[in-house]
């Protein structure tokens, strides 16, 4: 059967970006000689413990393929690896993605950020700053010329949302009330365990608690942390592709493509909040 | 296409000793195979290419463990298929009203309504004809790929060319 899928070369070629940067990054298990023998009796009685443990009608093939690490296949591809939503924009507007790959279009925002338990969502367009609830619904807006960078910050019963309109910073309670301007005096120390991208030659790498955790051919834009802080979110345009990678051992790395296709151009990742 | 049984051994052995050449030559010659096989199955050419490289994701993990006596191919496509098979299913429990890829403009006009038609099979039904009729495995292989009994394979293998010859 002569058949080609569509788009193939070109999936092949992003493929390749993050597998050959994953192949590159992994580390090699060298087996010294005078293990082999005490680690094959040791599999030996695990193998005979796995099967003594085994409930019955789990076949062989399936016991193996998990001591082997090939983990089940995920419900949908485009999931998250780790629990948490993000809010992402592109030029179709803000988006909201849930864990199990869903996700809804929240409608034509330029910036958005989740209240800090992830209930509510601060967004803003051209001169309005707009509280929605995750379904997109409109809780209270605030007209105010040109509000960019929303961040909502506090605890469960006392919120705020800081931002910036017409070049001054602005605060205003969770409920839309009390808005008023504020001296700059920043939001506090920023996380320690922060993720940094650095690019030289053609190549962009990420760096985090001290290492390179990854690396691959032309542009990263952003390196986020999940919000369990187990799992780095690697935006990468020049692949058209999201990659997540686990840091630690075993390193795990998955990765979505053709991420411009699914949010209508390359989106940029505004927050991930919540376990959930 | 896929290099000879020999060249596949020497690419993995390669491969494991740390050669990046290697590694892409075996890269380059399953892509295609794999990813075919999930487009088929998923016919969703964004979920497809996802599919294939979590495939090879998975083949980078495993690689240092992989036994180089075992032929590569097989074993990565019972990744590709099972995942595949599992997000069909998954997505027909959540539709989405996603839009299905066109067929690419190359294939020969007599197979458009065949691939069409496939489309209308189950995911289960589709996997067993991908591999029998795209990749070539024996119904043994693929009983073996899927974890499923030799008859349940070609009772679907009946079933989905039964389904397929009434729509056709």
């Amino acid at each position: 059967m002569r058949f080609r899928a569509p788009h193939e070369h070109e999936a092949e070629e992003r493929a390749w970006q993050v597998v050959g940067a994953a192949y590159a990054e992994r580390e090699p298990v060298a087996w010294p000689r005078r293990h082999v023998r005490p680690l094959a009796a040791a599999a030996l009685v695990a193998a005979v413990a796995a099967a003594a443990l085994s409930p019955p009608g789990r076949s062989v093939v399936h016991s193996l393929r998990e001591a082997v690490g090939v983990q089940k296949a995920e419900p949908a591809l485009f999931s998250l690896p780790t629990p948490g939503q993000l809010l992402v924009t592109s030029r179709k507007g803000a988006w909201l993605v849930h864990r199990d790959g869903s996700k809804r279009l929240l409608g034509r925002y330029r910036d958005a950020t989740f209240s800090p338990h992830g209930l509510f969502i601060a967004a803003t367009r051209a001169n309005q700053l707009v509280a929605l609830d995750p379904k997109g619904n409109v809780r209270w807006t605030l007209a105010r010329p040109a509000p960019r960078f929303p961040s909502w910050t506090g605890t469960r019963t006392d919120t705020r949302i800081t931002y910036l309109s017409a070049g001054r910073l602005r605060i205003v309670a969770g409920d839309g009330t009390g808005d008023h301007p504020v001296e700059a005096g920043g939001r506090g120390a920023s996380g320690a365990d922060t993720a940094t991208i650095r690019r030289h030659g053609g190549q962009s790498e990420v760096v985090a608690r001290g290492r390179v955790v990854f690396r691959g051919t032309g542009v990263f834009d952003q390196a986020l942390w999940s919000p369990n802080h187990r799992w780095l979110l690697v935006t990468w345009p020049t692949a058209d592709q999201w990659v997540f990678v686990r840091p630690g051992t075993p390193r795990r790395i998955v990765g979505a493509s053709r991420i411009s296709v699914q949010f209508g151009g390359f989106p940029r990742v505004q927050d991930w909040c919540c376990g959930r | 296409m896929a290099g000879s049984g020999r060249d596949e051994r020497a690419w993995v052995r390669r491969a494991q000793a740390g050669s990046a050449s290697d590694f892409e030559a075996l890269f380059r010659a399953h892509w295609g195979p794999a990813y075919r096989a999930a487009y088929l199955v998923v016919r969703d050419a964004a979920a497809a290419e996802d599919i294939a490289q979590e495939g090879f994701l998975a083949a980078v993990r495993a690689l240092d463990r992989f036994d180089r006596r075992r032929p590569f191919g097989p074993w990565l496509h019972r990744i590709v298929v099972n995942r595949a098979i599992d997000w069909a299913r998954a997505r027909a429990l959540r539709p989405e009203g996603e839009q299905v890829d066109s067929p690419a403009p190359e294939r020969p006009e007599r197979d458009e309504q065949l691939f069409r038609e496939l489309a209308g099979l189950s995911p289960e039904h589709r996997a067993v004809i991908v591999l029998r009729y795209l990749l070539d495995y024996t119904p043994g292989e693929i009983a073996e790929l899927l974890e499923l009994p030799r008859g349940t394979v070609n009772s679907r293998l009946r079933r989905g060319l039964d389904s397929l010859k009434e729509r056709l």
